[in-house]
């Protein structure tokens, strides 16, 4: 056990690694890649993903996976932008947003922990639902005509260049990690995933944290979408198609387990800065767009192979460390 | 209890009242719906999703899923399109390496879950990714138009698509014979035992001779196949050979089999079951569309029906909604 934890730590420690690795190799080809400007680009561009992110890690810990984010963010965007596009103030959009996210969530989480429907199929069915919804809401037209100064939010920049955005989202990250690391209720999200029964005979409400994970995953997809309007400038229907899967292999790559109980949110953001870092380094290696979603699903492939490749090995030592201790205890009993 | 395990007996009975029922009611709408031209020719639109249901059911059986198979009905049609146009393959040829192409990458699939030992939700997450990104890439070197995509294939192609065989359209009979081939291969031999076995309890299958893993590949190889064959046909039969093809069907695919009566955690299932939920959606899209609706609005309906019908289905075992009931209930009579 000692081992895995020890990995886990290694897990983000092996992540930031290879996102410092990515900067500086991709920066000796081209050095541009390397400069304020550009590394400034990247950390703008996975705001989106880290809020995703965040909230994917709270149902990976509970042992569930939300597919229905990208939809979910789809919405909030939709409904957001055509609330600024109409006059009204960012405060209502935000807090609209919020709403749908809750709502989404709340019947992701009713049908997971009440119901008992597989997460995966109860939220894949609620991202077709809300994606029709989304469809018919906007009539298949593009949302466009934002007020400047909503676009112009998402460029603003303080503390020397730091995209205030940018800035939020790190201190929520910082909040979120702290509540996982120092809170009692925070830990009751991994206790669950590890072990659901366990966790149920130490008087934790297994239902209501269950719940809680799938609304603040719908939580932070609806304030995505709200940065994704911002940033973006306008909403397409297609806004938030495949957005979930990047969202969960961002977490993968920050050592996020998907069989439950392990990871953190510091990982995941790490992950989620090197997804979108991949994206802009092929430009500056000059490789054809047409590449990324290859590259990026064989990415995933080889760090979830050796996932749990690490995974069976650091297991088969252990197992042997037990064996190796019980035959010696044996051996100086006779 | 009694009551509730005969009707989970008549689940395929359920399914046929179910089809009834929706005939009349879409019938009643809009009469024009009862003809029996139209019933047959809207087979051409839902066979793609029954095709890879048939063979998606032997996988979720095992106690898998596979969402990769999107991603592979548009790479098996780039492939034929791309070696018939641009290396002048003759276009059977082209259609036999299709089919290859998708049994391959449903070997791969295989591979990462049987052997690997990685979880199938997350394997073929990664790899629908990797096989969406190679159509891309193939498109981008060949310079085919992405938006236009491959046409003018000669009429004997064609004739998969919209050819007629003694006043049935072709796709009815590709429909029943993939399905007669799907039955007779899970239910009438050893092969489709071993496939039970393996879902109910994997341990068991391996301690009774089983080789589990090679029943898992050679499940996803299945499913693989089955997409590719959807692929040839939706590219016969739209006349153009494009990446994006199956980019939405997984959804319809899984509710296909999962309204079809198959465990989603394995063990259980009939071809029937997944054959008349095929038509149930099929009809479902057609009608909804006939009755005046925009196509967006399918997409709710599916995303309903799975959602429902999982949540029935696991109502109805134990430690689930209403056996949580019951037990208030009688707690509170008492």
């Amino acid at each position: 056990m000692i081992a895995i934890k020890k990995l886990a730590k290694m897990r983000e420690m092996t992540a930031l690694i290879f996102l410092v690795l990515l900067f500086v190799g991709v920066g000796l080809r081209n050095p541009d890649f390397m400069n304020a400007q550009s590394i400034s680009t990247v950390l703008k561009g996975s705001v989106m993903y880290i809020l995703l992110a965040i909230g994917m890690t709270f149902v990976l810990l509970t042992g569930g996976i939300d597919i229905s984010v990208g939809a979910t963010l789809g919405m909030a965007a939709a409904v957001a932008g055509t609330m600024i596009r109409d006059g009204s103030s960012v405060v209502a959009a935000m807090v609209v947003a919020i709403v749908i996210g809750i709502v989404i969530g709340l019947i992701n989480g009713f049908g997971v922990a009440i119901v008992k429907v597989p997460s995966i199929i109860m939220t894949l069915g609620v991202m077709g639902i809300t994606r029709g919804v989304m469809v018919v809401y906007t009539g298949g037209r593009w949302i466009e005509n934002l007020p400047d100064s909503f676009k112009l939010a998402s460029q603003v920049k303080i503390l020397g260049g730091l995209n205030v955005y940018f800035l939020i989202v790190m201190i929520f990250a910082a909040l979120v990690q702290l509540y996982f690391m120092k809170a009692r209720s925070g830990r009751y999200f991994a206790a669950i995933g590890d072990n659901l029964e366990g966790a149920r005979l130490v008087g934790i409400s297994a239902k209501k944290v269950m719940i809680a994970a799938y609304v603040i995953s719908g939580i932070c997809a609806g304030i995505a979408g709200v940065v994704f309007a911002s940033q973006v400038g306008f909403v397409t229907s297609n806004t938030g198609v495949d957005i979930e899967m990047i969202a969960i292999a961002a977490c993968v790559l920050g050592g996020v387990s998907l069989s439950g109980g392990l990871g953190s949110v510091t990982g995941s953001c790490i992950g989620a800065v090197i997804m979108t870092a991949i994206n802009s380094a092929l430009i500056y290696l000059k490789v054809p767009s047409f590449w990324n979603k290859s590259i990026q699903g064989m990415l995933l492939i080889v760090i979830v192979v050796s996932d749990v490749l690490i995974h069976r090995y650091l297991e088969e030592q252990a197992r042997k460390r037990r064996l190796s201790a019980r035959t010696s205890v044996l051996g100086g009993a006779e | 209890m009694e009551r509730l395990k005969n009707f989970k007996g008549k689940w395929d009975l359920s399914l046929v009242v179910l089809l009834i029922t929706e005939i009349l009611i879409f019938g009643w709408i809009n009469p024009r719906f009862l003809r029996i031209h139209v019933l047959l020719n809207s087979a051409n639109d839902f066979v793609t999703v029954a095709m890879i249901a048939l063979f998606m059911t032997f996988v979720i059986i095992t106690g898998g899923i596979d969402i990769s198979m999107g991603s592979v009905v548009g790479l098996s049609s780039v492939v034929m399109g791309l070696l018939w146009q641009e290396l002048g393959f003759g276009i059977w040829t082209a259609v036999f390496c299709a089919i290859l192409v998708g049994t391959l990458c449903g070997a791969f699939n295989g591979f990462l879950v049987a052997f690997v030992g990685v979880q199938a939700m997350v394997a073929t997450l990664g790899t629908s990714f990797l096989y969406a990104g190679i159509s891309l890439v193939i498109i981008g070197f060949s310079g085919i138009s992405a938006a236009e995509g491959i046409t003018g294939f000669p009429d004997s192609f064609r004739a998969i698509g919209h050819g007629e065989f003694m006043g049935l359209p072709s796709s009815i009979i590709l429909f029943v014979a993939l399905a007669v081939i799907a039955y007779i291969l899970l239910h009438r031999t050893t092969y489709g035992r071993r496939v039970f076995l393996t879902g109910i309890n994997r341990a068991a299958a391996e301690f009774s001779g089983i080789k589990t893993k090679l029943i898992i590949l050679s499940t996803h190889m299945l499913v693989g196949t089955g997409a590719a064959i959807a692929g040839i046909y939706i590219t016969s039969y739209l006349s153009s050979s494009r990446a994006d093809h199956g980019a939405t069907i997984i959804l319809s695919v899984i509710t296909a089999v999962v309204l079809g009566g198959t465990s989603i955690t394995g063990g259980e299932g009939s071809i029937i079951g997944t054959f008349l939920a095929s038509i149930i959606i099929g009809l479902m899209t057609l009608g909804l569309q006939m009755a005046g609706m925009p196509t967006q609005f399918t997409g709710i309906g599916i995303g309903l029906l799975l959602v429902v019908a999982v949540s029935i289905k696991s109502s109805m075992g134990e430690g689930n909604l209403i056996s949580d009931l019951k037990r208030k209930f009688q707690k509170e009579s008492k």
